[in-house]
């Protein structure tokens, strides 16, 4: 294919009619509907620039050769284990992670802004954590409400006091990312206690490149397969005082686990041992693992459990996932756990109307990605606003992830409106509302032709002495036509996510 | 390593083992069998009896009509997902066990493994009726045996690849001997001699080895003690030796652990005796008391390396 020109571009789907192709592809006509900021199309149905290569090269592939390697690639996907397991369904059900071959693209300057937005907010988030579970200044200074803090679930009150290694307690996050009508990015929640998804950032470059080579043709695209030996390295920095050579393990709570898979290819890919609670064993505040030749000391536990699961003696005594006296080995300095316990408090979605408060307080700075619009429900007047119109909002249990527990007041029936304005009412301290947004759209490939879905964007943060964003970020796609809500629990996708080098 | 991901591993060998003896051992029958289909002198049932015993089955498969036994055989051997040593169970508990200690094995250990179980969770007793029960049995032994090389181009030779090997070469000389147990040479010997060769891949070798024209017998004290027939149970058990000298670095003949004892004492009897000395009481009653050795070893292993109660303190 010859290199094009500035203004000889492959002319796109137009917005309207949508008969003429982008490739061997149809566009959806739902296209020309659309108000949302696209990805890929601009409002006149041509390409963005950064996206007119991609588009050229897949409009040089028949269509049927292009669903024959869609094909391919989910078969490779289903033999290599790339699964999820759905815990609504049949015990033990695992589905492939559904996989959309067209490209989310990112420029340079995009993904610049996004990485200083996410370097400012993770140093607050980790300084926020530090303080309240030492000085309490934010509090004392009444810029975040005392009681909105203790009485969060995820606030620990065991953590209070405790120093941990480097003052690290978010040595991994994912904050979500979304694009509003202008394209301009806001953050929509930040995950500051295991936050999973990168394995389908590192399986998604591997199975595109091996399915669609061409497309990376022209392009510069960062490579993402770096993560684990920079997560490596933030782990091996975070060990207890003392300890040159770490030992390192992932600790996952094992094979029915949604997570599992990424587990394991974290483990794999940092060379380090993965573990379920039955293989750790404390002895006098230091952790081991049982080997067969004896007991090995564990310095940093890279944990995939839940707070609550991790150690019987403290949290969920009936749980046989955690570590007995893992808490007391924790506290005495013995271990470093990765997160450290008690940062739910950080994301709990009552705090994130305060983390642009939390950025001034902390870095005297100004937030350089903003929030969306978010209603407090404890606030009396916020609330009625909400109740009176919730037809407009979506509605979300501050205790709830993976798009359980919310309402999408636009497309909830009636019932489900009334269920939830009872529900409010009753328990405001658990529910925020925000008025529905319009994600972005990137162009999926349905039934053979080319549909807007809407996307987030995760990227992760890694926090050692400073906070740095692997150019490794996951695109989440509602796979379902009007569907708001990405997470793979109700029926999202993922695209692999190039970030161009400079 | 963890004691866990020993554990897996082991179990991983075995079962994967198990899945191709099973399957080797049915494919064989299956096509010696077709030899034997009209004849009412009970030669038919009885083959299929010994099928069923090398598998550790105890069920007779009722002699209603001819070819029933071997449907019968294969929908206990190949497909019943209640009887732990059928092959579909053989692979679930591998690849389960493989899921456990998906960190530890190589991708493309694990997408053979993972491939194995989709492909045979995929069939029926009815499928593999219509394919031709020996052309899906045949690709349950190639699966098998991929999964095999693969495992030793991809696994780092350290502790992961010899629990693996630990595993796998028990069940080999476990299976080798319930196949001696089962055997009826007596009734007629160059059939089931042959059987018996071909059931461990060894006919061929077999007759390649010997200078002279070969007895049944000497088939048998072939698949007992030929020092590089893979599957003889002396080959299978010097692997064995290798795999848990390799864990325990231990030297070879010397012994540290449990184990290492009581195989060290095995291999003793089949390096210094003769076949006539080992077969003196009978083949089969030989084989069984193999069979009851291979089981208490595999407890010595278990007890040495993954015991279920937690290492205690003085371990430290």
């Amino acid at each position: 294919m010859p290199r094009l020109r500035r203004n000889d571009r492959p002319r796109a789907a137009p917005a309207t009619g949508g008969r003429t192709h982008a490739s061997g592809l149809g566009v959806d006509p739902a296209y020309a509907r659309a108000t949302q900021y696209d990805e890929l199309f601009l409002p006149d149905g041509s390409p963005r620039e950064h996206y007119a290569q991609l588009m050229a090269t897949l409009a040089a592939l028949p269509r049927d050769e292009i669903l024959a390697r869609v094909q391919s690639i989910n078969t490779m996907l289903l033999q290599r284990g790339v699964t999820f397991t759905v815990y609504a369904e049949a015990s033990g059900t695992e589905r492939v992670f559904p996989f959309d071959i067209i490209p989310r693209i990112l420029t340079t300057a995009e993904w610049d802004r996004i990485d200083r937005g996410i370097v400012q907010r993770v140093r607050a988030l980790n300084a926020f954590l530090h303080d309240v579970y030492h000085d309490e200044r934010i509090l004392r200074e009444r810029r975040i409400p005392r009681e909105i803090v203790y009485s969060s679930k995820s606030f620990c009150a065991e953590m209070i006091g405790v120093d941990v290694a480097g003052d690290v307690y978010v040595h991994v996050s994912g904050i979500d990312l979304i694009r509003d009508e202008n394209g301009t990015f806001l953050v929509l929640e930040d995950n500051c206690r295991s936050p999973s998804g990168i394995s389908y950032v590192l399986e998604n470059r591997t199975v595109l490149k091996r399915g669609f080579p061409d497309v990376f043709r022209n392009y510069e695209v960062c490579p993402v397969d770096d993560y684990p030996s920079r997560l490596l390295r933030v782990l091996r920095h975070c060990a207890p005082a003392g300890v040159s050579q770490p030992n390192v393990v992932v600790l996952t709570p094992g094979i029915h686990n949604s997570a599992y898979f990424e587990h394991t290819l974290l483990a794999r890919r940092m060379g380090v041992e993965l573990v379920e609670g039955r293989d750790l064993i404390v002895v006098d505040n230091v952790a081991y693992v049982r080997t067969t030749h004896g007991l090995e000391r564990v310095d940093v536990i890279y944990r995939r459990i839940d707070d609550d699961y991790l150690d019987p003696l403290y949290f969920h005594s009936e749980s046989t996932l955690g570590v007995t006296g893992l808490m007391n080995a924790y506290r005495a300095g013995k271990v470093t756990l990765a997160n450290a316990i008690g940062t739910g408090v950080a994301d709990d979605k009552a705090l994130y109307p305060y983390v642009p408060e939390m950025i001034r307080f902390y870095l005297g700075e100004t937030p350089l990605l903003e929030n969306v619009l978010t209603f407090d429900c404890t606030n009396d007047v916020q609330r009625r606003h909400v109740l009176d119109n919730l037809d407009k909002f979506v509605v979300k249990n501050v205790n709830a992830s993976g798009g359980y527990g919310m309402l999408m007041g636009a497309f909830a029936s009636a019932a489900e409106r009334t269920l939830f304005a009872a529900l409010v009412a009753e328990r405001p301290r658990d529910f925020i509302a925000q008025p529905t947004i319009q994600l972005s759209s990137a162009p999926t490939l349905i039934d053979g032709r080319l549909s807007p879905r809407r996307v987030d964007l995760r990227p992760f943060a890694l926090l050692s002495d400073s906070v740095e964003v692997p150019r490794a970020a996951l695109t989440r796609v509602a796979l379902r036509e009007d569907s708001l809500v990405v997470n793979s629990s109700q029926g999202g996708g993922s695209k692999d996510t190039w970030v161009l080098q400079a | 390593m963890l004691s866990r991901v020993a554990e897996s591993l082991f179990w991983l060998g075995r079962n994967v083992e198990r899945a191709e003896s099973i399957a080797r051992i049915l494919e064989v029958s299956y096509t010696r069998a077709m030899d034997l289909y009209s004849r009412d002198d009970g030669r038919y049932e009885r083959l299929w009896r010994s099928v069923m015993q090398c598998g550790g089955f105890v069920a007779e498969p009722k002699p209603s009509a001819p070819g029933l036994a071997a449907h019968e055989a294969l929908a206990h051997c190949v497909f019943d997902r209640g009887n732990s040593n059928s092959i579909v169970s053989a692979i679930h508990v591998a690849r389960t066990n493989a899921l456990g200690i998906r960190a530890e094995l190589t991708t493309e250990l694990w997408v053979v493994i993972n491939v194995l179980y989709l492909s045979v969770e995929g069939q029926s007793l009815r499928s593999a009726l219509r394919e031709g029960p020996a052309r899906f049995l045949r690709r349950v032994c190639e699966s098998t045996q991929a999964l095999a090389g693969v495992a030793d181009a991809t696994l780092s030779h350290g502790d992961v690849w010899r629990f693996l090997q630990a595993g796998r070469f028990l069940e080999r000389a476990f299976m080798t001997a319930r196949m001696l147990q089962a055997i009826e040479v007596e009734h007629e010997p160059w059939h089931e001699s042959q059987r018996l060769l071909e059931m461990c891949c060894a006919s061929e070798p077999f007759v390649h080895d010997m200078r002279f024209v070969p007895e049944p017998r000497d088939a048998l004290a072939f698949i007992a003690l030929a020092p590089d027939c893979p599957r003889s149970l002396r080959f299978s058990f010097r692997e064995l030796g290798n795999a848990l000298h390799g864990i325990s670095d231990n030297r070879e003949g010397t012994f540290g652990t449990e184990p290492e004892r009581r195989l060290g004492k095995l291999c003793a009897r089949l390096d210094f005796a003769s076949a006539d000395e080992l077969f003196a009481p009978g083949v089969n009653i030989f084989a069984r008391a193999t069979v009851a050795e291979i089981v208490a070893l595999s407890g010595d292993v278990e007890t040495a390396y993954f015991p279920r109660l937690p290492i205690g303190i003085g371990n430290l």
